[in-house]
């Protein structure tokens, strides 16, 4: 989860969100790069004591400032490009599972093999135990085994939500009547935090996602768990 | 849990308030080179011509040259070892499902009937 005043993203958790990390690094050395230009011209520009009011043309600056700033974005553009057909790539799934939003809860289910689903909603600040998160800890995690393909499938029941996790790099909308799919694969074992991103009434920062990713075992142990209590 | 917030991480140095060159790999190195860069080609300049403005001039486009160059160097090695090491990490998964057979990257032998 993020720490207070957290400014840059959260630990990568999923192949994606580090490839995603990585172009956003190279993305801010260019962003620095010009700023640190514009920054120097500018500083340039109001302490020289030279003046010409006759300039009329200049071809050579004209092509300089043409042609670098097309270079910049054909670098910015091709890695750009390569993560957003990564993202797209079609995977096999080991796991689906369907997400839907309500006012103001989600609601999960595993339907690939035994019938199980649950709601999951915040826990409220009165009611949290030692160690909780305010607004983000919920009384139900969705549990995924690690270093396995997911599929979600997330709709919403009433009106518009998304299913955002920062540190798994997803996040869909939620669409009455809609089934949006995206897809992850957390790399390591851990609790990831998010929240709805979409607006959807006076409780959307109440109506936090959970993800919990562990060995598969854990994963098995924890649904014969869930089907027996269900 | 509570306790592993009060140990969260130094807020870090950001450079002009965004490039954080604590956190992001390459980049602290990548703007110590430059500012050696930058400093190499003013003071180069400079001793060549005597012209202050100029020099600073060629040393702030040392400087962006620099940076980039090393920046870029060093993301290309990285990226390089991101891969290697991904290969590892299969390889080491598929070791021991492998383990024992033609496929298994530890076994030396060559199958009977292969060129």
């Amino acid at each position: 989860m993020a720490h207070p005043t957290q400014l840059g993203f959260q630990d990568a958790a999923s192949p994606v969100m580090e490839e995603l990390l990585h172009f956003h690094d190279h993305a801010l050395m260019i962003v620095f790069m010009i700023s640190t230009l514009v920054l120097y011209i500018i500083v340039a520009m109001v302490t020289t004591k030279l003046t010409n009011k006759y300039i009329l043309d200049s071809q050579e600056i004209e092509i300089i400032w043409t042609v670098l700033p097309a270079l910049i974005l054909i670098l910015i553009a091709l890695p750009s490009l390569r993560i957003l057909y990564l993202m797209d790539e079609i995977n096999d799934p080991h796991l689906t599972i369907k997400a839907i939003g309500h006012q103001w809860y989600w609601s999960y289910e595993y339907t690939d093999y035994e019938e199980l689903g649950f709601d999951s909603y915040m826990v409220p600040t009165q009611d949290l135990a030692s160690g909780q998160f305010r607004l983000l800890d919920t009384d139900h995690r969705m549990v995924v085994p690690i270093e396995s393909p997911i599929r979600m499938l997330i709709s919403a029941e009433d009106v518009l939500h998304s299913w955002a996790v920062p540190s798994l790099g997803v996040k869909m909308d939620a669409v009455p009547g809609r089934l949006n799919q995206a897809a992850f694969i957390a790399s390591r074992p851990g609790v990831f935090y998010g929240q709805c991103s979409e607006i959807c009434g006076a409780n959307q920062s109440f109506m936090p996602i959970v993800v919990e990713a562990v060995p598969l075992e854990h994963f098995e142990k924890w649904s014969s768990l869930m089907l027996e209590d269900a | 849990m509570a306790g592993e917030e009060e140990q969260r991480p130094d807020k870090g140095f950001r450079l002009m308030g965004i490039l954080d060159v604590q956190k992001i790999p390459c980049a602290r190195e990548a703007i110590l080179h430059g500012a050696g860069g930058s400093l190499a080609a003013g003071l180069l300049y400079f001793l060549a011509t005597s012209r202050v403005k100029r020099s600073f001039d060629v040393g702030f486009a040392g400087f962006m040259v620099t940076t980039l160059g090393s920046w870029f160097y060093c993301r290309i090695n990285n990226a390089k070892l991101r891969m290697q090491q991904r290969f590892i990490q299969e390889g080491l998964k598929n070791k021991v499902v492998y383990e024992g057979t033609v496929r298994d990257p530890t076994n030396k032998e060559t199958p009977s009937g292969t060129p």
